[in-house]
């Protein structure tokens, strides 16, 4: 009984926040699922090196509609089927779980386990939007996707500037502690997970957009010592910036993807060409080339020895058939070349994936 | 699903596209509610509310055509998802100007994406093509005048 009328108090009192709520108009509360996933076989040229299957990801996309202006979102994330104690490979993480509360079309609040705007595919990551049964070497090694960390921003659209919009958010620093010469900066993120606030630190966006042409400049700014005394205890010790620029163009049946990042003591670019066919069909078969050039050690300090394997030259020719613009078969080939002329390696992919 | 927008952003809306002095009425056909928009003794056109699921947000968006069924503009009133809001953009949304109900409106034939919001743009093509039909066929058959 007591349970009952508390319950039918909290109802009362909610209704009448609801009455009183301004632009409540036309509001539906409502949950709603969505996903992305993709499977993969892979095989290298080499002596002894049969192929290999793994499902790379399996996404449940789960949000929250409050009303017209808060929304919370997220996604969770298996990495290849399975994990378990002791053994090597698998994940489970949230790639992103946040709060919208939208002020106008020029400001949202956004907070929580963000991604920062960088690059193509950190944000559009879904297998359907790229080429390539793997997303590219660059994207993993150079910017690394999927790069989410905890922190509160703004995003909207510039007012009086048709096409113009932003995104900028204050979020937990890189650690320096887990940068490595071949995979650069990707192991310091923190990904949400008791991160360190020792170094705040900056992201953000400008995007221009018109039909068939995206343009966008990213960057990052913060420290990296987590309070090593050994690297510094400020705010911004051991700082590192990123600046990054991206374009994509669809023009008859080419599409072009041009990205170029560089980091710190990093640099890198990578293009990527793609051409499709049957455009005009709700069907789509792309045939692509893309190349990429990155190199986690461009500059070393004076008296370290460069890697010249770490100079990376990767060229992928395949194909993308697209039964319906949410799904896709994959198939590529990639000639894995570095500048020292060491460990060519072939690789032959396949793939399937999925959004919704 | 059919979610009312703000009242004044469809005043908003009608004022930018028929000007200050325009006359609303609304009619009913089907379940339907279409907007007359007339000045005088003349017909300015109609115009319609409708919404199409984005990727899990609806998008609500305003439909108008001119007495000679062309379409005028869409504008895009209330926008929920935190990607793909480049439909909106006027520069995507006049691709739309002057199109008939029998023009193809068809993602990739005479209306061009945008990279990185291109389940906005097909969900939001899709729904003009439904409405700029309904909207053409019920006032060639007398059902809104």
């Amino acid at each position: 009984m007591f349970r009952a009328a508390a319950r039918g108090a909290l109802v009362a009192l909610l209704a009448s926040v609801a009455t009183l709520r301004p632009g409540g108009a036309g509001a539906q509360e409502r949950t709603t699922v969505g996903g992305y996933g993709e499977v993969h076989y892979v095989n290298r040229t080499g002596p002894s090196t049969p192929g290999t299957v793994d499902l790379k990801r399996f996404v449940v996309y789960l949000a929250h509609t409050f009303n017209d202006q808060i929304a919370f979102r997220s996604e969770l994330e298996v990495e290849d089927a399975k994990v378990e104690g002791a053994q090597p490979g698998g994940e489970v993480a949230l790639e992103q779980a946040y709060l919208d509360y939208r002020l106008s079309d020029a400001l949202t609040v956004r907070s929580g386990l963000v991604l920062p705007p960088v690059g193509i595919i950190n944000e559009t990551h879904e297998p359907p939007t790229f080429n390539g049964v793997d997303r590219p070497g660059f994207d993993h090694d150079v910017i690394p996707t999927t790069w989410r960390e905890i922190g509160v921003g703004a995003v909207g659209r510039v007012p009086g500037a048709d096409g113009l919009s932003y995104r900028v958010y204050l979020v937990n620093g890189l650690r320096a502690a887990g940068f490595s010469a071949a995979e650069g900066i990707r192991e310091g993120r923190q990904e949400g997970r008791e991160a360190s606030f020792a170094n705040p630190s900056f992201t953000g966006r400008v995007e221009w957009a018109r039909p068939g042409l995206k343009l966008g400049g990213s960057f990052w700014y913060g420290g990296t010592a987590d309070a090593d005394p050994a690297l510094g205890t400020g705010a911004f010790a051991a700082p590192i910036t990123l600046l990054s620029a991206d374009a994509r163009y669809d023009v008859g049946a080419f599409l072009f993807r041009a990205v170029a990042a560089s980091i710190w003591v990093s640099d890198a670019e990578a293009i990527n060409t793609r051409y499709a066919l049957a455009p005009a069909s709700s069907q789509k078969l792309n045939a692509f080339v893309r190349h990429e050039r990155y190199d986690t050690q461009a500059a070393v300090p004076a008296g370290t020895a460069r890697d010249e394997t770490l100079a990376r030259r990767i060229t992928t020719f395949g194909l993308s058939y697209k039964p319906t613009y949410n799904t896709a078969f994959k198939g590529d080939y990639q000639l894995l070349r570095n500048e020292a002329g060491t460990g060519a390696t072939d690789v032959l992919s396949l793939g399937i994936g999925y959004q919704f | 699903m059919i979610q009312a927008p703000p009242p004044t952003k469809v005043a908003a809306s009608i004022v930018r596209l028929f000007g200050p002095h325009a006359r609303v009425d609304t009619l009913h056909v089907d379940s339907a509610a279409v907007l007359r928009i007339s000045a005088g003794d003349s017909l300015l056109g109609f115009a319609q509310v409708g919404s199409v699921i984005g990727k899990d947000q609806p998008i609500t968006f305003l439909v108008a055509i001119d007495p000679a069924n062309r379409l005028k503009d869409v504008d895009i009133l209330v926008y929920r998802e935190p990607y793909g809001g480049e439909v909106a953009y006027e520069a995507w949304r006049k691709q739309f100007r002057g199109k008939a109900a029998a023009d193809p409106l068809q993602v990739g034939r005479d209306i061009r994406s945008i990279s990185g919001a291109t389940i906005s743009v097909h969900a939001v093509t899709a729904g003009v093509r439904r409405m700029l039909a309904e909207l053409t066929a019920w006032h060639e058959s007398g059902a809104i005048r």
